[in-house]
C-alpha cells in the first residue's frame, strides 16, 4: 500500500460514490419490517392459539432463526433455494436471480422470527380481565382484538421494536458477503480499486452511527408520546 | 441435485475441529465484556463525575457501528499499523506472527462491552435504592456494598437478558470469518469445496450453532434457576 493511511481528500472523495448505496439499504430494510411484521403477527398468532401442527413449525422455526448466526442463515438460503426450487423451475435461478432477492427473502424470515417473539409477548402482556370485559360488553372477537388488545400491545411491544429495528440495519451490513452492492460493498470495491479502503470504511461507519443514533431519537420520543397517561413506576 | 450425506457429516466434522477457535472468540470476550462492562455499568450507576459522560458517549455511539463495519476497519489498520505500534514499544513481534483471530477477539470484546454494560446498568436500575442506604446506615462501605448486596442482588435479574445478549454474541463471532479467521463457519467449507456441496457445508454450520445456542440457553437457565434461589414471589 502506498502513501499515507488516511487523507480526508479519499475521504470526502468517497463520500459521493458510495452514498447512492444507501438505497440498497433502505430498500431491504423496508421489505424486511413489513413483511416481517405481516409474517411475525401470523406466527405470534399461531403461538397464542396454539393451532395444532403449526404451533410445532414455528416453534422450531423461531428457535432455528434464534439460534444460527444471520451470517450462515443468508448463505443456507443463497445455496438452498436453487437446491429446492432448482427441479421445480428448471433452471438454476442461484445464476438468474438478482442476489439482492436471496437478501430480501433472508431478512424477512429472520425479522419474521425475532418480530414475532415481541409481538407475543406484547398481546400476551395485556390481561385477560380486558378481553373479558371487551366480550361483556357486546364487542365480537375481531373487534375486541383490533379495539382493545392490539392498542395496548402496540405500547408494550414498541421498545424491544425499535432495539430490533436498529439491530436490522446493522445486520444488513452482512449482505455485502453475498454479492449485494450495498454501502459496505461499495467501501469494499473502493478499497479494491485504489488500495485505500480505510476512508470508505470509516465513512460507512459514520452513516451506521447517525442512523442508528437517529432511530434510536425517533424511537424514545414515540415512545414517550405513546406512554402519555399511563402510570409510571408500575 | 440430490442432498450429499457424506459431504454434510465432513463438514460437520470440519467445523467441529475449528470449533475450540470459536469457542475461544466466544469465552475471551464474554469474559472481557463481563468485567469491563460491569466496571462501565457500575461507574455509570454511581455517576462517577467526567467518566460517566465519557463511557455513555462512547457507548452510544459505538453500539451504531455493525461488526462487519468494525472488524474490517480493524483489520485494516492491524495490517497497516501492527509493525510500527510494535516497534515504538519494543514489543518483540511481527504482525505476520500476530495471530488474526485476536483482531477479532478485540473487535468482538469492544462490541460486547457495550452490550453488556448496558444490560447490567439495566439491571442495576432493578435494585431499590434503598438498599444502598440501608447498607450505609449499618456501617458498611461502598465497596462491601456492592459486592455483598448490589451483586447477588443484580445476577438472577441480569441472567434472562445476559442469555439473550450471549447468543447475539455467539453469533456476531461468525461475522469475523470474514476477515480469515478460521472458525465454525469458514471451516465447515473446507470439506464443501471438494464437489461444491456449500448448502450441505452451510447446514452443517448452522446445526453446530443451533445445538451450541440450546446448549448455552439450558446451561444460563439453571443459573437463572440457582441464583434466584432465595428470590421469593412477591
Amino acid at each position: 500500500m502506498s502513501g499515507s493511511l488516511f487523507s480526508w481528500d479519499r475521504f470526502f472523495s468517497s463520500v459521493p460514490q458510495i452514498l447512492p448505496y444507501l438505497a440498497v439499504t433502505f430498500k431491504i430494510v423496508t421489505a424486511a419490517t413489513i413483511a416481517g411484521v405481516l409474517l411475525g403477527i401470523l406466527v405470534a398468532l399461531v403461538r397464542i392459539y396454539k393451532t395444532p401442527v403449526l404451533y410445532q413449525i414455528c416453534t422450531v422455526y423461531i428457535s432455528f432463526m434464534r439460534g444460527t448466526p444471520m451470517l450462515v442463515q443468508m448463505f443456507l438460503i443463497l445455496y438452498g433455494l436453487p437446491f429446492f426450487l432448482g427441479p421445480i423451475f428448471g433452471s438454476n435461478i442461484g445464476r438468474t436471480w438478482d442476489k439482492i432477492y436471496f437478501a430480501y427473502i433472508t431478512f424477512i424470515l429472520n425479522q419474521g422470527a425475532f418480530l414475532s417473539s415481541i409481538f407475543y409477548s406484547a398481546i400476551k402482556s395485556v390481561p385477560i380481565g380486558q378481553t373479558e370485559s371487551g366480550l361483556s360488553v357486546g364487542l365480537t372477537g375481531f373487534q375486541n382484538f383490533t379495539r382493545i388488545v392490539l392498542p395496548q400491545a402496540v405500547k408494550t411491544a414498541l421498545p424491544p421494536f425499535g432495539t430490533d429495528f436498529v439491530g436490522l440495519f446493522q445486520n444488513v451490513s452482512l449482505v455485502s458477503t453475498i454479492g449485494v452492492i450495498d454501502i459496505m460493498g461499495r467501501a469494499t470495491s473502493i478499497g479494491s480499486a485504489t488500495n485505500h479502503a480505510l476512508e470508505a470504511y470509516l465513512f460507512v461507519a459514520l452513516i451506521y452511527i447517525i442512523i442508528s443514533l437517529f432511530m434510536r431519537y425517533v424511537f424514545a420520543k414515540t415512545d414517550v408520546k405513546l406512554s402519555f397517561g399511563k402510570k409510571v413506576g408500575q | 441435485m440430490s442432498f450429499d450425506v457424506d459431504s454434510f457429516f465432513n463438514s460437520m466434522i470440519q467445523s467441529l475441529i475449528y470449533f475450540p477457535n470459536t469457542l475461544k472468540l466466544i469465552f475471551i470476550h464474554f469474559v472481557v465484556g463481563l468485567i469491563l462492562g460491569g466496571i462501565i455499568a457500575f461507574i455509570r450507576f454511581y455517576e462517577v463525575p467526567v467518566l460517566d459522560k465519557i463511557f455513555a458517549a462512547f457507548i452510544t455511539v459505538y453500539q451504531g457501528i455493525p461488526v462487519m463495519v468494525a472488524v474490517m476497519i480493524y483489520n485494516l489498520l492491524f495490517l497497516n499499523c501492527a509493525d510500527d505500534v510494535f516497534r515504538y514499544f519494543n514489543i518483540n513481534l511481527t504482525m505476520a506472527s500476530v495471530d488474526l483471530l485476536w483482531v477479532g477477539v478485540f473487535t468482538l470484546s469492544l462490541s460486547s462491552i457495550c452490550n453488556i454494560s448496558e444490560v447490567i446498568r439495566g439491571a442495576l436500575q432493578s435494585v431499590d435504592f434503598g438498599q444502598n442506604e440501608a447498607a450505609y446506615s449499618i456501617g458498611l462501605t461502598k465497596l462491601q456494598t456492592i459486592r455483598r448486596i448490589i451483586i447477588p442482588q443484580i445476577i438472577p435479574v441480569a441472567i434472562p437478558t445476559l442469555t439473550n445478549t450471549t447468543i447475539g454474541l455467539i453469533k456476531n463471532s461468525s461475522v469475523v470469518s470474514v476477515i480469515g479467521i478460521m472458525e465454525v463457519t469458514r471451516s465447515s467449507l473446507i470439506a464443501s469445496q471438494v464437489k461444491y456441496t456449500f448448502f450441505e457445508g452451510y447446514l452443517a454450520a448452522a446445526a453446530v450453532y443451533w445445538i451450541f445456542s440450546i446448549f448455552i440457553e439450558f446451561v444460563f437457565g439453571r443459573a437463572e434457576k440457582y441464583s434466584g434461589r432465595y428470590r421469593r414471589a412477591v
